[in-house]
């Protein structure tokens, strides 16, 4: 390894450079210190590499080859401080492709980037005057190889009106694609079979509004194509044709505030509708009656006069198979609107505010909410991230069934500077914990709900798997940066509705393997903007093998796959799996009496507490549900009537008939 | 007091401008027992706060004659604060009403007055040379009132015909295109704002409160039908406001007076535009901007080499980047339409470009670079 210079030396031995202003004149370089006279040479570094897009009018060249494997520092911050950005690349100049780049992560917005590079090949470094054309100076050092926690690289995609909003699949094949969008067109950029990322534009008549606040994805009219949501000044729906060849608008009328919006299954007939949070009011929701009939609601879930609404996330905090209603809440001043509130589903139509009863009736400042079972202890904890520190700091919640413990002291997010509206959980380096993105970090799950801050180049923006790696990867703007993790092993989950909706949102996944089980909830729309992927991703870690995936799905019905290939996509539609029928033949379940009128009571030969039973009307709906503590279930809301118990305890389902009076 | 006199928005529409003081002028002779049939329509205000508020705007009576000239009524005092909210360059005037006997006292030069029960203050908003005809088309009044000790809005929203305005407290959009002296052709989808979006900007807490009507932005000259005079003592003269308050009211600076040092116009300006949110126990207290005239001499109010929470756009280093518009986020607010980015996010979709100029102009004079 070369000596590091110290700066004294490295400004002495600064060589002026001669003109390289463009790829083909790039100055061969090796680790030193370079005096760059001024950027002005006349070939713009493209595809840009860097954070903050497109204003660069010249550039300067060099290329580099490594005659080891290093990790690689490019620093500009060694003489004056000139607002500098670089590029790295790969590929030639007859076919640049980004390896790296970086704008401000020096000093005074200097660039500061840290890299790794193999032995042989050429990189091409380009410095382009996206902010200033002065002069500066800059060293690369060569580092023994370190081998980076996360690692992302750019790829710019062709240039579109509209900057990345979902990373969602939308022709239907269940590999994500990215949306952008604007009032009178979405592109998208479709996923390939065989790898890749395909641009086509679809012209839209005029949105009523834009998704300017938030953007929601899901198969509202059941086609098995995703129609989008555009929450702005009002909501508009952009609704796939029936072979996702075009996209249909329909403006609705109603002024709405709108912060975060989903689409989800609110009254559970299988069809999805949308919900929306309100800034100002109480919140929204249009509720679809599977006719291509939207009705719009105001109340009933979350109904602060004043709003304060800003992140709603539909999750199973109680692990009794139904979605309930976490809604992220911000306010100035004195007043509830900034109080977070958590919709308990009751299963029967109706909904209960518990989340001071949960420990969660928090005024911090928060306009997202990451939902995750943090420890894979088999519910869903939630990091409450802050916006603004002014009513309180981040808050690590763990979900402890009966109420939510503070664990935030010592798990690193009490240590944890950074601000944001954007917060949210996947597996990033699929070691089987989820990690968190917010902030202006990526904090890794350390296993034992401690996390550790990390620094990478994409900010909050829409998860998706962008080359289907397995590795999830994140979209800022007109750039995918794909994650270039390797070496876990992981699953992907892909749901098909035939009772529930489409796309399952709502249903819980879990993953079982020998390292224990892993859930996901599949939700349409989390953090506070954007659009991540509908399917559930595991990071499996080195587990080879996956015992089972069980979908419970918002229908009641469970599907289970026993030992599925990993490092690939289980795509499982509903009711089609062998666990369905699963029931076990010696376990028994009676009910008295019967008919009953207020309580039913339960016998089984299979233990009954934390069970989870659901009543079904004739029709098949679920009507009632709930988690067993003692063996009897209140009946007293049911409508006189015939009715079906299903009990469902440890992957074992038992039914049986009962008469209210 | 301050006795600089300038110009600012005529109280009186400038197309009846002339024969507005005359008639307001006659108005005066004419409330009382003698008035003639012709004069029916100049019987006194009518405010009957139980009923509050009307279906129509006509019912109270703050204006005689053809309501869309807007000529108010006996006690309809005119007003003008020193420096306007910018609401996509719509013109406006602003009245004041108060019920016999009742009276505003001043609590402190920054905080509005403190109005009895019955006050109403009533804003007009128009555009002039519209779209097709170049006549002049009012938008909407809007009424704050004074009722059971706590301020209610009531929001009216003008027929085509000019003839009468309506309850709405819904909010509407409206197509409007006009063309102006500084601008050109000009046109946007106007925000006439429901409840909720008047309450978000016009609060402390949760409680309503008007934005406009403090000491020291009434502190000015204003011309009136019988002569030039400063509103803080012509509402005393008129009886609605109790004598007697502290003198030395410092004004707000006047944003658009050149000869102002830039950054006291800087300090104006934003007072108007945005501190209605951005100061203690308002909608946005939250953010690390404090933009009240009274917090902004400490330059970490105005965000100079402040992080922001979160920067939205990630070129943004600082809400205001000494030196540097293009990396400062109070520039990339101000010069967006974008209805998550742009400032205030409620009341404009177009840029103010006077008031952009400005602010561009002060963040580039700002130095050093922030470290």
């Amino acid at each position: 390894m070369k000596p590091l210079f110290s700066i004294t030396i490295a400004l002495l031995s600064a060589l002026p450079t001669l003109a390289q202003d463009n790829c083909a004149s790039a100055v061969p370089i090796t680790a030193g210190t370079y005096v760059v006279p001024a950027v002005n040479g006349n070939q713009v570094p493209s595809p840009i590499c860097a954070p903050n897009g497109a204003g660069a009018s010249a550039g300067e060249w060099y290329s580099y080859t490594p005659a080891s494997n290093y990790t690689v520092t490019i620093n500009t911050a060694i003489g004056a401080l000139t607002d500098s950005r670089v590029h790295v690349y790969l590929g030639g100049c007859g076919a640049l492709a980004c390896v790296a780049g970086d704008d401000d992560s020096g000093v005074n917005n200097t660039a500061f980037l840290t890299f790794n590079v193999a032995a042989g090949f050429t990189y091409i470094i380009a410095f382009d005057n996206r902010w200033s054309s002065n002069g500066f100076t800059f060293s690369l050092t060569e580092s023994p190889i370190v081998i980076p926690v996360f690692s992302f690289s750019p790829l710019t995609l062709p240039a579109a009106s509209g900057s990345g909003q979902a990373a969602v699949d939308m022709n239907g094949d269940h590999l994500d694609d990215v949306v952008r969008i604007t009032e009178l067109q979405v592109t998208i950029n479709h996923q390939q079979a065989g790898g890749g990322l395909v641009q086509t534009v679809f012209p839209t008549d005029t949105a009523d509004t834009t998704p300017y606040w938030s953007l929601a994805a899901g198969d509202l009219d059941g086609n098995g194509y995703n129609d989008l949501l555009y929450a702005g000044g009002s909501a508009t729906f952009m609704l796939a044709n029936a072979d996702a060849t075009a996209y249909i608008e329909n403006s609705q009328t109603e002024w709405i505030f709108c912060q975060r919006s989903n689409y989800v299954d609110i009254n559970n007939d299988g069809h999805l509708d949308a919900f929306i949070c309100h800034d100002v009011e109480p919140n929204v929701y249009y509720l679809n009656d599977g006719q291509g009939n939207l009705t719009y609601y105001q109340g009933g879930l979350g109904d602060t006069p004043d709003g304060g609404n800003y992140g709603s996330i539909w999750v199973d905090y109680d692990n009794d198979h139904d979605v309930d209603l976490f809604i992220a809440k911000c306010r100035g001043g004195v007043g509830p609107a900034n109080i977070d509130q958590l919709h308990r589903n009751n299963g029967d139509g109706t909904w209960t505010e518990v989340a001071a009863l949960m420990n969660l009736a928090d005024n911090q400042q928060s306009w997202s909410s990451a939902w995750g079972d943090y420890d894979n202890d088999g519910d869903m904890d939630v990091l409450q991230g802050a916006s603004s520190f002014t009513n309180g700091g981040h808050k690590l919640m763990r979900n402890d069934g009966s109420t939510f413990t503070n664990v935030t002291v010592g798990s690193g997010f009490d240590n944890h500077g950074g601000q944001s509206i954007e917060w949210i959980t996947h597996d990033f380096d699929n070691d089987g914990w989820l990690d968190v993105l917010g902030g202006g970090k990526l904090l890794r799950n350390n296993g034992d709900m401690t996390f550790s801050m990390h620094t990478v180049t994409p900010t909050n923006g829409p998860v998706g798997d962008l080359d289907n790696d397995g590795y999830l990867d994140i979209v800022n703007g007109g750039t995918v940066y794909m994650n270039a993790l390797t070496g876990n092993n992981w699953l992907k989950v892909t749901l098909e509705g035939t009772v529930s909706n489409t796309n399952g949102i709502g249903a819980r996944v879990e993953v079982v393997t020998q390292s224990g089980t892993q859930i996901r909830d599949i939700r349409s729309g989390d953090g506070f903007r954007y659009m991540s992927t509908l399917n559930a991703h595991f990071g499996l870690g080195q587990d080879s093998d996956v015992d089972q995936v069980i979908v419970y799905w918002p229908s009641g019905i469970v599907d289970v796959i026993d030992m599925p290939a990993i490092n690939g996509t289980v795509h499982v539609i509903e009711g089609l799996s062998t666990g369905v029928t699963a029931v076990t033949p010696e376990a028994t379940l009676s009910t008295y009496p019967n008919p009953a009128e207020t309580v039913l009571y339960l016998s089984s030969s299979l233990p009954l507490r934390n069970a989870i039973a659901t009543v079904l009307n004739t029709a098949g709906q679920p009507v009632l549900r709930s988690v067993l503590r003692e063996a009897t279930l209140d009946i007293t809301g049911l409508a006189p009537g015939v009715y079906v118990l299903q009990v469902e305890q440890e992957g074992t389902w038992l039914q049986e008939r009962f008469v209210k009076r | 007091m301050r006795s600089v006199q300038r110009s600012r928005e005529a109280w009186g529409l400038p197309l009846a401008s002339v024969c507005a003081i005359a008639f307001v002028a006659c108005t005066h002779e004419l409330v009382g027992p003698d008035a003639t049939p012709d004069d029916a329509a100049a019987a006194p205000v009518f405010v009957d706060l139980s009923s509050l508020p009307y279906p129509a705007l006509s019912t109270y009576r703050f204006f005689v004659g053809e309501l869309d000239q807007l000529e108010p009524n006996t006690g309809v005092l005119p007003f003008a604060p020193i420096n306007a909210l910018f609401t996509d360059y719509a013109h406006k005037n602003r009245f004041v009403w108060m019920p016999a006997g009742a009276q505003a006292s001043h609590v402190s030069d920054h905080e509005p007055l403190a109005f009895e029960e019955g006050t109403v203050l009533i804003k007009n908003f128009w555009y002039d040379n519209t779209a097709p005809d170049g006549e002049r088309r009012i938008i909407e009044t809007r009424l704050m009132f004074r009722r059971n000790g706590a301020w209610e809005f009531a929001n009216y929203i003008w027929n085509p015909e000019q003839t009468e305005a309506y309850l709405d407290m819904d909010g509407a959009y409206l197509p409007i295109a006009w063309t102006d002296s500084e601008h050109g052709a000009m046109s946007t989808t106007y925000r006439i704002p429901s409840a909720s979006e008047c309450f978000t900007c016009h609060k402390v807490n949760t409680d309503p409160l008007p934005i406009g009507p403090k000491p020291r932005n009434l502190n000015v000259d204003m011309a009136y039908p019988d002569g030039t005079m400063n509103q803080l003592a012509r509402w005393v003269q008129e009886g609605y406001l109790a004598p007697g308050f502290p003198s030395g009211i410092q004004a707000t600076p006047d944003w658009m007076e050149a000869s102002l040092p830039m950054v006291d116009r800087v300090r104006g300006y934003l007072d108007m535009q945005c501190a209605h949110c951005h100061s203690d126990e308002r909608h946005c207290d939250y953010r690390p901007l404090r933009l009240a005239y009274q917090d902004t001499q400490d330059p970490a109010n105005l965000g100079v080499c402040v992080l922001p929470d979160d920067p939205i756009d990630a070129s943004v280093t600082h809400i205001v980047a000494a030196g540097d518009t293009t990396r400062s986020m109070m520039h990339l607010r101000l010069s967006s339409t974008d209805g998550a980015v742009r400032m205030p996010l409620l009341g404009r979709t177009l840029v103010h470009r006077e008031g952009l100029a400005l602010i561009n102009e002060w963040i580039s004079s700002l130095g050093p670079p922030c470290p």
